[in-house]
Order: structure tokens, then C-alpha cells, then sequence
């Protein structure tokens, strides 16, 4: 009987499974290759790098003779070698520093040798003579008049047309919003709320540091293995400065040990590039210890966050005036786009008709802001997300009908002017709420611990360029097997699966034949912007879909014009070609290399399959840069909640997580298990920034720069339960309908845990992190 | 500085190496023997992503000396698998999606393959103390401790 | 400050004298530049940090002794200087007899750092901070110690001078800790304040032990000290004089506790404030006691 054609729902295919890692066997038998494990053999020479001292200082001189003379050491160069700026939205940071260190840790010379042991020696060989000069340790002193200017080339740095940099001042990007009136609608307003927030510094704390490491050949040629989720951005931004052309330079990278934004763009890559060049056709490992790896690579900035609020006695929210200091570091050339979202998405996941924004990057003698996950997010919702909480509280309206009378819906109007898509933000509230037993009390453990519940929101959409791509190739092999080439990185999100899952379910096929691997190559991998922004899946996704479709219809004309029947009838179903007309099926093995042989020996059709696909957005429009509005600001957005239960102990302060729930609007779950893994990766992680992390920084030096005294959740402060909720409301131009997860799951964690802590013990813990002396010291104000 | 000649047995095979005072037994692993299983996440015996069985406890191979090794037996990440067969620790883990960027994933592994072999049927509490010392960023944990019940589960089946 | 941490350790020669006399002779003969060391996670730690820079590391771990693991009934507890916290933790005679210390060692960092780290080295290391001291105090431990002059004994009372500062002199090699038979039905608890909710390094930790004492006024004897809250391990003497001397009640327990918070030094540092230690020295000391008074009324 011929096999009636099947709907798109019923071909059996992984889209929704909940399938294993295609890359977990080879990490749990210790075979998976990370980029410190990859053999150089004997020619291989370590390097180390010369930092400062000072957070800012002239560089007066640097006599690096004797370090050269030290025997085993190759190389040794400074910034008098290297003349170009480097920087992904803004040039404003030389790979070695010239004339001035602005911050501690600031790269000023860089040694290669036979061991890391000889270049460690060669450094303290080196000599360098500093002019100390006044530091600035605050963004809104940087921002001030008073501070002395830490980029008075600032005027002429180059810059993409997207941020408004202010010369003349400390100030590197300036995001400015005004919509409605403001002014009036504080008129109108039953509750007003102002109030500020200090975020700390925290460190991304990868488990494995960053790694490059780089050979440059005699014809100039580089190559430059390295943890990295960028790899394409890498190549360009080095190439730019290094004033080589960008296909001269191949970076190659391995599975990554962690990145969570600090392992994009770059950041110490160059340093391994530009040392390579003077031992030309010798590799040259550049490792970061872990104590440089707090400090010298990328940090999260800080941020001194002002939210004035205000709504009417309904408790709809009618006026929002933030104020946003970031605190950017020595260089904001990857920060100043976090300034930027953290702008356009400045009200939170709500609708707000009158707002005023305004959101600087400033110059600080502080180590280098950049990506983390959340870009932005986490450190503005962690104030917003309290005031909200106390805002409803004010008018008297329950905190969960407040967040849910106000949240974005659906065909509303975001704070930018465009039209928020479809969302299940409010099921994301209501089923965290509900989840998590809200409005009932639970007793508390024992007479010194107090119980409360808190919950938050969120929203993020992916920051990037307007023309960010992603591209991707699908290879049929002989076996039936389909080698799918991606430019995304796996970092542990499950990049490599997902775009199996796709790639399988476009094409047809069992996701058991589907082989999505690394190492990424820019020489052989199809072009991808980065692994950064929640956009793999959405992006990457759609590129590897559209490589699959692409597969497919090659294989279906051939195996038409084979049959002589018309493709419409024909389909792809778990790896064979089937016509639904005559009953006619054939594997895909063989024929997609070798092509299928025409009848009695005249001849053979079709050939070697390879399917393209790529995936870029065409609809991102600017923002008018006084009003910051315009018709499409970004992609869309993710949306979701959190509520926690926590419990607080009045002896010593500790607040200790007993559970979370946390719900997101993925759109759809390709991968609902690996959903669920982000879900409560992301809320530790939250849990950890919120309950013990800080760079503690003091006149630009960091106090903590190692795991003694930097401390991250372990196993006992995992709470016992975490729920992860998943809601799938479409996204138009998603695969499946599916949107990006990976950063948002740590974003509304802080402010959800603040608000259970107030409703534990009645007082608003505020700026993080929610040590036990600082919640200990809110509860007994006499002792302070 | 001073070499030591060291023989000692490593995933059950003997091996003599000369090694310099200030070697660790995670360089001499990485570097001398290729076994790039093991990693190096912070050289301060604080993260465990060094972490091997050492005559039969585990350890954070960055704070033992490798001349402090003569004589003794040496499991990695590497010996887990038997015949490709994978151990249960190894097989939970991935069955139970604690697993993501895997750098922590071997010193997790050790971990706990020496805490069933010590306490074949821990409680979760005993789980999470015996594994407080393997830092994970991004599972948050809770996937990893049902792992090792789960492989405990199995254990006790076969 | 750990920002200038090497990448590995610095050189040095590794020594594993076969006896103790080779030991103290050879460290005796090189103050400056030598020094014994156990497990090593203090020691390494430091080398790669750059704050210290011995020329000889001088393994004393199989030295003739060193793995003693004894308990008797009219001798005590003898616990050689290389048992790691991991088996003297999980040891029945020091659960059974000793459980304030076996609670202690299971407090410190990770079980994997607990397999190398020992008693011994966490009392010389003599940090402030070293979370088996004040069991050991409380229990009058006495150091049995290989010197150039032979064997000695030193009790730990006193044994402390500063941070990281003992008594020993150079040559000696502590080879064991005795702890005499303990008080009979005692009972303890060690509460540990840190950041995590365990593994870390205190912000303050609160060693109680309590026993009845017919010759106290109150019945009963208490043993006290804290962790953390000044230079060196500090036993609340005022705070355990006055339970011995005055009735065991609740209001008694809170003046001890002030009299312990008192007795604090503590300093500001980047785990914790000194107005907070001081703080915790007090709540922590009233529950370790609360707790302890507990248990030895039937509880």
C-alpha cells in the first residue's frame, strides 16, 4: 500500500527529544580535547606576560635587555612592536600598551621561551619605569568633569555607527532614551520609587582558564589555537590590528572549558599572535593562571544602577527614569554594546509609555569590562526587579498580579517603540508563582531562621551588530552519515546537538547519523558571527536547517529525475528516499557521494551532496540616538521568571536557597532536557552572584583574585530543588519556532532571591552580593 | 635541581620516569605522559579538576609531587573505561545530562568513583560533601549528584 | 597578594631523609633554607604564591612513626603526624572518643585536600584560621616532636606565637599529636562560619567542649576556642573560668559568650569585618554552647 504522505508532525523526527550529547562520551572518558591538550611537540615555547603594577601610569621606559639575554628566552616585545588598535565595536586598545597602563594587570611586554618557568624568570628581568598618574575608581566620578581623562585620544578612535561615544570626557558610549513625558506622567503617579544600586565586578570563573596559543610562519601566515567562542571575530580583529589580511589568519578552537562570555571577542589572544611574530614558525602557548584569570582577561563591569519609578494606584506603571554608570574598565571596546542593550532594554520586560534612559560607559582604572552572560541584564534587573517588588508593595497590590498586570504582552509596545512579538511572559509568572507555592507561608526550620518567598522577571533580546550571520554547511557521506559544519562553538550548551537535532530533522534522517564536531577552523568552518548572545540556536539554527532543506532538495531532484516522478512526491523519512506515488524507496547511502546510476549502464546522475544554508537578520533598525527609538531595536526577546524560597538564619545572617523555579519562553524546546540543564545552570550561577561574588577592588587592585577568597557555589549550596519550567510561544523566525536560553537563566536570580529575603526578614538586602555580614548587619543596624 | 627516578603504576600500567623536585603529578601526567585527561583549572588544590585516585583516595594531583609518587598506583580519567566499556559513574553522568562544557567533568568523575568505592550507597548530602571540592559552573550540580545515585543504583543491581 | 602567583612552583630540591635523625640534623643545619613538610597544600600554595621560597622541601611523611594510629584507653589517642584528616575522621576510636575532632577535620576544605592534609600540619601551619586546633586544645593535645637534641613533648597550650608562628625551633619534626583520654561524656561541637556553606576557610569557627568537672564550682568544665578572631588560635579563658565558676544557666551561657566576644582581636579582611567576627565570636560561641549544654542533659 502506498504509504500516505506524511505531516510534518508525523515524521518521526528529534526535534523535542530529549537526545544525549553528541559530544559526552568523549568528555567523560578524558578523550575530549580541550586547547591546552593539544600536542605541539618540542618546538613549542611558553610565554608570559609583563603586567602593571599601577591602574594608571605613564609608561616612561622599559629596558628589556636583560631580560633577552636570559638564556632559553626567544622572544621578548613590547608595545614599541605593535602599532595597531584593537577592539570589536570601538579601537581603543593597543595589544601591548604604549605609552600608558590603565589598569592592573595592563599587558606592557610579553616574553617567549624554551619553558614557562624561563619566561617567568625573564619577566622580573624586565624593567620598566612608571609615572603613576591619579586613578579613577568610579563611574560617576569617570563620568565627571573632575576625573582626569583616561583616553584623551578618545575623539579619534574608530567606532561602529551604533554607539555615541563623547570626546572630551570618560565617557565611551552614551545610550540615551526619552519617550512620552516623563515629567508629567510623575504627576499622575499614586507611588514613586527612587532608589540605587552598587553591582560589583564579578569574573566569569571558567573552569578552565583562557589558553592561545599562536605560530606565525615565515610568509606571515598566523595560526592561533585557543579557548574560544569567537573564533571568526578573532581572526578579523586580529588581522585588523595587526594590519594582515584576515584570510591570513587561521584560528582554530577546541571544545571550550567554559566561556560565558569571557572567552569572546578578544582578549588575551593577541598578546600570543604578537609575540609569535618574532619566533616566526614556532608555536607559542600564552596560559593565564587562575589567579590572572580573574583580573586580566574579561571581567563583568560594575554598575551603579538609578531607578525612579513610578505608577498609579491600579499599580499600572506609568513612568520609569533610570540612570545606568557602568564602570567599564581601562577599555570599553566590547563594553560599550552592553551600555548600549542594557539601554534599549532598560525598563525590564515591562510596558512603560513615558521613560527617560540614560546608560554610560565610563572609563574607570578598573580591569577590562566585557561580555558575561546576560550582557547587561543581570546587573540592571537586579536593582529593577526590587524596586518593582516594592513599588506594588506600595499601592498595595500583590507582587505577582503587579508583574503580571504590567509585563509585555504580546503586540504591545516595548520601550524602544517596536512591537513586542508574541510572548508567554505572563504563563512564565503565573506558573512560577504558582510553582513555588506563592502567598503561602511555609514554617521555618527552627526558631533562628526566617522563611520567605521572592520572585522576579526578565527579559534580554541578543545584543549584537544588526547584521550578525551565521552560515553552515551539510555534507552527505557514503555511509548514510550527514558531517554538518558549523561556525557556533560548543561550550557546553549543547550547540553541537542541537544542530544535529536540526540538521536531522530538516533533512530527514536518524539523529544517530548526524556528526556536528569541533575543532572550529575559520579555514574550514562556515562563518559564524560568535558564540555569544543566546543566538546559536535561533541563528546557527536556521543556518543549519536551511543547509539541510538545501541537502535535501538536491537529493530529491536527483532521485526525481532518477525516477521520473516529481519531487512534491517525494520525501526524506529516517534516512531513505520514499515516493508516496509509486512505493518506490532508496537509501541514501551511496547514492548521495556516488551519484545514482541511470537505467541499463547510460550513464549516472546527481553526485557528491553538500547543502548550504545561511541565516542573517534583515529587519534590526537603528534608534534615533536622543529618543533611542526606532522600529525593530533587535531580533526579540526572551522572556521568563524565577521564584525562590529561601531561608535566612537572624544568628549569623546566612541565606541559604532551599528551592527555585524558573520558567522561559524558549519558543521551542529543541532539546527540552538540555533546556532544563541551561535552566539550572544559569539559576547556581545566579545563586552564586547573588550569595557570594564580588571582585573586591581597592585603588584598581583586586584583593580576591583566586578561588580562597573568590568564592562560587560548590555541591552542598546547590539548593535540593530546582524546577525548570519550560513554555514554548513561538518565535516567528525561529527553527521550530525556537529563541535562545543560554545566558537568561541567571538574569532574574539576584533580584528574586533580594525579594525573598525581604520577605523573609522585611528589609530590602539591595546591592549584591547578600553576604551573611551584610544581611546580618541589615537586620541589626545598632551593631553597624 | 635534582631528578627523581620514579616507578610507579599508572590505570595499571608501570611506568619509570626521571622527574625534576618541582614537578607536580598533574604536569608529569599532562606533560610527561600525554594523559591530557586530568586538567589544570586553578594549580592551588582549590577547583578539582586535577582530581585522580592516588593509592586508592582521591587527591588534587596539583598538590602532590610527582617524586613523591615512587611506588604508588595512579588511576586518571582515562582508566575509567574498561574495554570501552564505560564505568557506571561514567554512564550516569551522561544519562542524566550532568555533563555540558566537561572540563570539570573528569576530576567529577574521579570524585566520584572514590566516594562509591568508599560508600557504595551515599545519601545526597553524602554526595554533595564528597563532591564540594569538584567546582562546576555550568550544571549546577544538582544533575551530577543524581548521577552518582544513579550509578550507585546501578552498582548495586549488577 | 596572590596576583603575582606563578604559574607553577618555583625550584626547589625534593629531600626524603630515611631517618628522623638525617631529618632534624639536616633542617637544624639549614634554618634559612630548608623545611618539613606533610601533605604540602599549605606549603605549595605559598611557593607559587611567592611568599615563601624554601631550597629544599624535606618529605617527612615515612619517617618511623609518622603513620601511628593508636588509640588506648589509659594512653589516649597517639595520631602520628602523616594519618590525613580523611582517616582520622573517619577513625571509630576518634568518633567514638573524640568526635569534636573528628567534626573538625571533616570542616576543612575537600575531601580530596582532606587526603593529603594532616592534624599535625594544620597545627604547625598554626594559621589563625586551622579548624583541628581547637579541638586539639580542647582535648590537651601535647605534640610529640623529633629534635636535634632527640624526643620531646610540647603541649599545645601556649604552643602558639603569631600567624604561622610556633614554638618549634629548627630541626624539629613533629611526629605525632597526643590527646589523653578524653573527660568522659563529653560533648562538643565545632561551628564553622564561612562563606560556602562548607569547604571553606572560616570567617569565624567556635570549638566548644564540655564535661562534667566535680571540682568546678558549676559541675561542669568548658573548653572554648576560636577560629579566626585574632593572631592566633584564641582559647576564651574568661568565658570557660566563668561557666567553671558560676551556675550553667541560659543567662550564664550569653555572658560567657560576651566575655569570648570580648576576648576577640579580630581584624578587617576581605572574608569578613572585625565589627563581624566579632559579632559571630559571640552568637556562635552562645549556640556552640547552647548546643553542648544540650547534650550533656540527656538530649
Amino acid at each position: 500500500m502506498a504509504p500516505s504522505k506524511l505531516t510534518p508532525d508525523q515524521i518521526p523526527h528529534p526535534i523535542g527529544d530529549n537526545v544525549h550529547r553528541v559530544d559526552a562520551r568523549e568528555k567523560v572518558t578524558g578523550a575530549a580535547v580541550f586547547a591546552d591538550d593539544i600536542q605541539f611537540g618540542p618546538g613549542l615555547l611558553f610565554a608570559r606576560i609583563k603586567r602593571s603594577p599601577h591602574p594608571h601610569a605613564l609608561i616612561k621606559k622599559i629596558d628589556v635587555s636583560k631580560a633577552r639575554a636570559l638564556p632559553g628566552v626567544k622572544a621578548v616585545v613590547t608595545g614599541d612592536d605593535f602599532t595597531g588598535y584593537i577592539g570589536l565595536y570601538l579601537h581603543d586598545r593597543y595589544i601591548f600598551c604604549r605609552d600608558r597602563v590603565r589598569y592592573v594587570g595592563d599587558p606592557v611586554a610579553g616574553v617567549a621561551a624554551v619553558s614557562e618557568e624561563v619566561a617567568e624568570r625573564a619577566l622580573d628581568l624586565i624593567e620598566v619605569e612608571y609615572e603613576p598618574l591619579p586613578g579613577v575608581f568610579d563611574p560617576e566620578y569617570g563620568a565627571s568633569p573632575e576625573a582626569p581623562l583616561l583616553h584623551p585620544n578618545l575623539g579619534h578612535y574608530e567606532y561602529v555607527n551604533f554607539i555615541f561615544p563623547e570626546p572630551g570626557t570618560n565617557i565611551s558610549n552614551h545610550f540615551k532614551l526619552r519617550k512620552g513625558d516623563v515629567t508629567a506622567a510623575w504627576g499622575e503617579c499614586a507611588a514613586i520609587i527612587e532608589r540605587t544600586y552598587h553591582i560589583p565586578h564579578i569574573q566569569h570563573v571558567p573552569i578552565e582558564p583562557h589558553i592561545a596559543v599562536a605560530k606565525v610562519d615565515d610568509d606571515g601566515k598566523v595560526s592561533l589555537w585557543g579557548s574560544s567562542q569567537s573564533p571568526f571575530a578573532q581572526r578579523s580583529l586580529i588581522a585588523h590590528s595587526l594590519g594582515i589580511s584576515p584570510s591570513d589568519v587561521q584560528v582554530i578552537a577546541p571544545f571550550v572549558g567554559g566561556g560565558f562570555g569571557c572567552k569572546a571577542g578578544v582578549s588575551m589572544e593577541a598578546l600570543a599572535v604578537a609575540i609569535a611574530t618574532k619566533v616566526r614558525g614556532r608555536p607559542v602557548k600564552l596560559r593565564l593562571t587562575r589567579e590572572e584569570e580573574f583580573f586580566c582577561a574579561f571581567v563583568r563591569q560594575g554598575v551603579t544602577t538609578h531607578f525612579k519609578m513610578g505608577c498609579d494606584r491600579d499599580g499600572r506603571l506609568l513612568a520609569m527614569e533610570n540612570k545606568y554608570y557602568w564602570d567599564g574598565g581601562a577599555y570599553t571596546e566590547y563594553g560599550v554594546n552592553i551600555t548600549r542593550a542594557a539601554g534599549y532594554s532598560c525598563t525590564g520586560p515591562y510596558n512603560v509609555p513615558n521613560v527617560n534612559a540614560d546608560s554610560y560607559c565610563v572609563y574607570t582604572n578598573h580591569p577590562v569590562g566585557g561580555p558575561m552572560r546576560g550582557f547587561g541584564m543581570p546587573e540592571i534587573h537586579a536593582g529593577l526587579e526590587q524596586c518593582i517588588d516594592e513599588l506594588a508593595e506600595q499601592v498595595g497590590v500583590d507582587r505577582v498580579a503587579f508583574r503580571k498586570l504590567n509585563c509585555i504582552k504580546t503586540n504591545e509596545t516595548v520601550v524602544t517603540g517596536m512591537t513586542m512579538h508574541a510572548t508567554g511572559l505572563e504563563q512564565c509568572i503565573t506558573r512560577a508563582a504558582e510553582a513555588i507555592g506563592w502567598g503561602k507561608k511555609e514554617p521555618s526550620s527552627g526558631p533562628n531562621k526566617r522563611r520567605g518567598k521572592g520572585i522576579a522577571v526578565m527579559w534580554k533580546a541578543p545584543a549584537m551588530p544588526p547584521n550578525a550571520g551565521s552560515s553552515a554547511q551539510v555534507r552527505l557521506n557514503e555511509d548514510g552519515t550527514v558531517t554538518v559544519k558549523v561556525g557556533g562553538q560548543e561550550i557546553g550548551q549543547g550547540s553541537f546537538t542541537v544542530a544535529a537535532q536540526m540538521a536531522a530533522a530538516a533533512l530527514g534522517v536518524p539523529y544517530d547519523w548526524v556528526r556536528v564536531t569541533g575543532p572550529l577552523d575559520t579555514d574550514t568552518s562556515p562563518y559564524e558571527w560568535q558564540t555569544v548572545a543566546s543566538r546559536l540556536t535561533w541563528s546557527m539554527g536556521n543556518a543549519v536547517a536551511a543547509a539541510a532543506r538545501d541537502a535535501r532538495q538536491q537529493i530529491l531532484e536527483n532521485v526525481a529525475k532518477a525516477w521520473d516522478e516529481s519531487v512534491e512526491n517525494l520525501d526524506i523519512v529516517d534516512g531513505n528516499v520514499i515516493s508516496y506515488k509509486s512505493e518506490e524507496s532508496m537509501s541514501l547511502k551511496n547514492i548521495v557521494i556516488y551519484g545514482i546510476p541511470k537505467p541499463n549502464d547510460q550513464g549516472w546522475t546527481g553526485g557528491p551532496v553538500v547543502g548550504r544554508g545561511n541565516f542573517m537578520p534583515t529587519y534590526v533598525t537603528g534608534l534615533d540616538p536622543e529618543t533611542g527609538q526606532g522600529p525593530r531595536a533587535v531580533v526579540h526577546y526572551t522572556t521568563g521568571a524565577q521564584a525562590v524560597e529561601v531561608e535566612v538564619d537572624t544568628d549569623t545572617g546566612r541565606v541559604e536557597v532551599l528551592r527555585g523555579v524558573t520558567v522561559f519562553d524558549v519558543g521551542k524546546a529543541i532539546n527540552p532536557d538540555m533546556v532544563r540543564a541551561q535552566m539550572e545552570g544559569g539559576f547556581v550561577q545566579g545563586v552564586s552572584t547573588a550569595l557570594f561574588e564580588a571582585l573586591q577592588i581597592k585603588e584598581g587592585v583586586v584583593q580576591n583574585p583566586s578561588f580562597v577568597d573568590y568564592r562560587i557555589a560548590t555541591s552542598v549550596d546547590a539548593p535540593v530543588e530546582i524546577e525548570a519550567n519550560i513554555v514554548e510561544v513561538a518565535q516567528d523566525d525561529g527553527p521550530w519556532g525556537a529563541r535562545g536560553i543560554g545566558e537568561h537563566p541567571m538574569v532574574p536570580t539576584i533580584p528574586a532571591i533580594a525579594n525573598a529575603i525581604y520577605d523573609a526578614i522585611g528589609l530590602r538586602p539591595g546591592s549584591p552580593p547578600f553576604t551573611s555580614e551584610k544581611i546580618y548587619l541589615l537586620m541589626n543596624p545598632d551593631k553597624g | 635541581m635534582a631528578t627523581h627516578r620514579i616507578t610507579l603504576t599508572i590505570n595499571g600500567s608501570t611506568e619509570q620516569l626521571d622527574v625534576p623536585s618541582n614537578l607536580t603529578l598533574l604536569q608529569m601526567l599532562r606533560e610527561k605522559l600525554a594523559l591530557t585527561g586530568t586538567k589544570n583549572g586553578c594549580m592551588a588544590g582549590e577547583c578539582g579538576a586535577c582530581t585522580v585516585i592516588l593509592n586508592g583516595e582521591p587527591v588534587n594531583s596539583c598538590m602532590v609531587l610527582a617524586a613523591e609518587c615512587d611506588g604508588a598506583d595512579v588511576r586518571t580519567v582515562e582508566g575509567l573505561a574498561k574495554d570501552g566499556v564505560l564505568d557506571p559513574v561514567q554512564e550516569a553522568i551522561i544519562d542524566r545530562g550532568g555533563v555540558q562544557c566537561g572540563f570539570c567533568t573528569p576530576g567529577v568523575l574521579m570524585s566520584s568513583r572514590a566516594l562509591l568505592d568508599r560508600n557504595p550507597r551515599p545519601s545526597d548530602e553524602q554526595i554533595r560533601e564528597a563532591l564540594l571540592g569538584n567546582l562546576c559552573r555550568c550544571t549546577g550540580y544538582l544533575r551530577i549528584i543524581d548521577a552518582v545515585q544513579e550509578a550507585a543504583r546501578r552498582s548495586a543491581a549488577l | 597578594m596572590s596576583i603575582h602567583a606563578h604559574p607553577a612552583l618555583p625550584e626547589f630540591e625534593y629531600l626524603r631523609p630515611a631517618t628522623l635523625a638525617e631529618a632534624s640534623e639536616f633542617l637544624a643545619g639549614h634554618p634559612e633554607e630548608a623545611r618539613p613538610f606533610l601533605g604540602g597544600t599549605d606549603v605549595f600554595v605559598r611557593m607559587r604564591d611567592g611568599f615563601s621560597n624554601p631550597r629544599y622541601l624535606v618529605d617527612v611523611k615515612c619517617l618511623s612513626g609518622m603513620d601511628t594510629f593508636r588509640f588506648d584507653p589509659h594512653e589516649g589517642l597517639t595520631l602520628g603526624a602523616a594519618v590525613s584528616m580523611n582517616r582520622t575522621a573517619a577513625s571509630p576510636e576518634v568518633m567514638a572518643h573524640y568526635p569534636l575532632l573528628a567534626e573538625a577535620c571533616r570542616s576543612v576544605a575537600s575531601y580530596q585536600l582532606r587526603t593529603r592534609a594532616t592534624v599535625a600540619g594544620n597545627i604547625c601551619n598554626a594559621s589563625p584560621a586551622g579548624d583541628t586546633i581547637g579541638a586539639c586544645l580542647a582535648y590537651d593535645g601535647v605534640l610529640q616532636i623529633h629534635g636535634v637534641d632527640g624526643f620531646c613533648q610540647q603541649s599545645l597550650a601556649g604552643f602558639f606565637l603569631g600567624p604561622g608562628k610556633t614554638k618549634l625551633r629548627p630541626g624539629d619534626v613533629v611526629t605525632g599529636v597526643r590527646l589523653p583520654p578524653p573527660p568522659k561524656d563529653a560533648a562538643g561541637v565545632y561551628l564553622k562560619l564561612g562563606r560556602n556553606r562548607q569547604g571553606d576557610l572560616s570567617i569565624v569557627g567556635v570549638s566548644v567542649l564540655g564535661y562534667t568537672d566535680p571540682a568546678a564550682p558549676s559541675g561542669y568544665r568548658f573548653r572554648i576556642t576560636l577560629a579566626s578572631v585574632a593572631p592566633v588560635p584564641l582559647v576564651a579563658g574568661e568565658a570557660e573560668a566563668y561557666l567553671s565558676a558560676n551556675q550553667v544557666t541560659a543567662e550564664a551561657i550569653c555572658k560567657a559568650a560576651d566575655l569570648a566576644a570580648a576576648a576577640c582581636s579580630p581584624i578587617d579582611d576581605v572574608r569578613g569585618s572585625a565589627l563581624y567576627r566579632r559579632e559571630m565570636a559571640r552568637n556562635l560561641t552562645r549556640k556552640g554552647l547552647e548546643q553542648v549544654w544540650h547534650s550533656l542533659n540527656g538530649a
